[in-house]
């Protein structure tokens, strides 16, 4: 069933953070200039405006608490209507104030959430050699 | 020099018309398009050959695979001018996001700067067959890669996080949100040509809908539709010799541009930060400030936008607008209150974008709002979209 799912299809800019998270490993793109973290990185550094960022994906703690959440109980996309209801939850990053990822978390769509629980990166295998990073609740971050 | 437009009140609305609102009109999107600007243009007095501009933005607010095909799911200025008849000085599509404010800063500065004279502003929303967000993507390229692989698409996660943000931050509750719809329903349930009309919601039923996205439900969403409204501007000298009372844009604002986020990614900070200073532009603009308005006319296309929109204006203090609204703050029939909806919004009319706001804040005040008509309304503020990503304007009954 997940195998319908949209798959991501990496570009030049983005091909390391897949790479990684085939590993199981979350890797987020720094400013080479600045070096702040960016979601998800574009032609320029938003913080130092620099047009030429060389941006570096480098592993980070997969530390972050809660933000905000959602219960989907419906999906425009394919491949999910088996997946339905699942909780998507908006994290920051441990790393760096409003670093903010979107996943889903794996602790089914019962659990009771509250702004600023802790969360871990945790990782879905949705095709051979493809990962898509998600949350677990806990951590020390 | 002042920061003041200096186009402030010299164009005014002389005219306008609005089809009925449907799920499916059963005739094509731009042959009713065309029928509506004929009809704009005659209640406004004029004949087709006079009007020398037209604008819109013609954005199909989908994120389903649906086709964009000029005439059929949208219909551009040039579009409506070739099929009207008319062979315009002037037509422009607004691109940004806040289409109804972004056209009328199109009008408005074409007139002001003598591009045209007499300009025809519509808006065509077209309901497409099937399911209107749904998308059979299976490979998620471009920015999409970043969300689309866990579930994260379409406009609904976009407003429920920050909906749950501000639910978590200030205590707010469903029974609160329930009032908003409430009231939306309400009035577009007096509204003939509303999709809505003569179905009022209760607060029950509106707490006993599933969710579809908790905590959005299938109540906070606006239905898409068939529909098309346009509006004939024109200067405020010419205005004066036509039949209508004019009604004058002192001023328009589109939001600062936002911040770097995921896709779809609205955190409530983001939303509130940048829609303060889409304020701030929208005072500045029009000379018009937060207590003079009479007639706030707030964005609904999902009910949480209509407590971040009263919060934003500076209408209720910040994390009190679940509260204001529960408490009667925008109920049209208390005359000690905002009526914030009092035109149905597109909860209570159909997905028309924009037009609820615009068209209320018209009717109002040029005096030809019929049964509803409101005694003592002189400043209309027309809301489109998110406070940061999106615009509003300014209208006022006299030269402000």
């Amino acid at each position: 069933v997940t195998a319908t799912r949209p798959l991501p299809m990496p570009g030049e800019d983005s091909a390391p953070y897949w790479e990684a998270a085939a590993r199981h490993v979350l890797a987020v793109a720094r400013c080479s200039r600045c070096r702040s973290y960016v979601v998800p990185p574009g032609q320029t550094c938003p913080r130092c405006r620099a047009t030429d960022p060389g941006f570096v994906f480098e592993q980070v703690s997969g530390q972050g608490r809660v933000r905000s959440w959602i219960v989907m109980r419906q999906s425009f996309l394919p491949g999910f209507s088996a997946e339905v209801p699942f909780v998507l939850v908006d994290v920051e990053l441990a790393e760096q104030a409003e670093l903010r990822l979107i996943g889903r978390l794996l602790d089914g769509p019962d659990v009771r959430l509250r702004v600023g629980d802790r969360v871990t990166v945790a990782f879905e295998d949705v095709a051979p050699g493809v990962a898509v990073p998600a949350f677990v609740l806990g951590g020390d971050a | 020099m002042s920061p003041r437009s200096r186009a402030a009140c010299r164009v005014a609305i002389v005219g306008y018309a609005h089809s009925a609102v449907q799920r499916h009109a059963g005739r094509p999107l731009g042959a009713l398009a065309v029928d509506v600007a004929r009809e704009a243009i005659a209640d406004a007095a004029l004949e087709p050959e006079t009007i020398d501009g037209f604008v819109t933005a013609a954005l199909f607010p989908t994120s389903g695979d649906h086709a964009v095909e000029d005439g059929v799911s949208i219909v551009s200025a040039d579009w409506l001018a070739m099929h009207v008849g008319a062979a315009p000085r002037y037509a422009a599509g607004f691109q940004g996001i806040g289409q109804i404010p972004g056209s009328v800063s199109l009008a408005v500065n074409a007139i002001a700067a003598g591009a045209a004279d007499y300009v025809v502003l519509h808006r065509a929303l077209h309901n497409p067959a099937g399911g209107y967000h749904h998308n059979p993507m299976r490979e998620a390229r471009g920015s999409r890669q970043w969300t689309a692989p866990q579930g994260y698409f379409g406009p609904l996660p976009m407003i429920g996080l920050p909906y749950n943000e501000y639910l978590q931050r200030y205590g707010a509750s469903r029974e609160a949100m329930a009032a908003v719809v409430v009231e939306a329903r309400k009035n577009g349930a007096r509204i003939p040509w509303s999709y809505w009309y003569g179905r009022p919601l209760s607060t029950g039923e509106y707490l006993a809908a599933p969710m579809i996205n908790d905590p959005v439900c299938r109540f906070d969403c606006d239905i898409p539709v068939d529909g098309v409204a346009a509006f004939v501007l024109t200067s405020a000298e010419r205005a004066r010799d036509l039949p209508h009372k004019p009604v004058y844009i002192a001023g328009y604002a589109s939001s600062p541009p936002p911040a770097p986020r995921l896709p779809l990614h609205w955190p409530l900070d983001d939303i509130m930060d940048g829609g303060a200073e889409t304020a701030r532009r929208l005072w500045e603009h029009s000379g018009v400030g937060p207590s003079d308005v009479d007639l706030p006319q707030v964005y609904d296309g999902f009910s949480p936008f209509v407590w971040f929109w009263l919060e934003a204006l500076g209408l209720c203090p910040v994390g009190e607008a679940h509260r204001f609204v529960l408490d009667g703050g925008i109920d049209c029939d208390d005359p000690a209150a905002l009526p914030a909806l009092s035109g149905g919004g597109a909860l209570g009319n159909g997905r028309m974008h924009g037009i609820p706001q615009m068209l209320e804040c018209y009717l109002q005040l040029s005096g030809r709002a019929g049964e509803r008509q409101r005694r003592n309304a002189t400043v209309g503020l027309a809301c489109h979209s998110s406070p940061h990503y999106g615009g509003a304007v300014v209208y006022t009954a006299e030269p402000w």
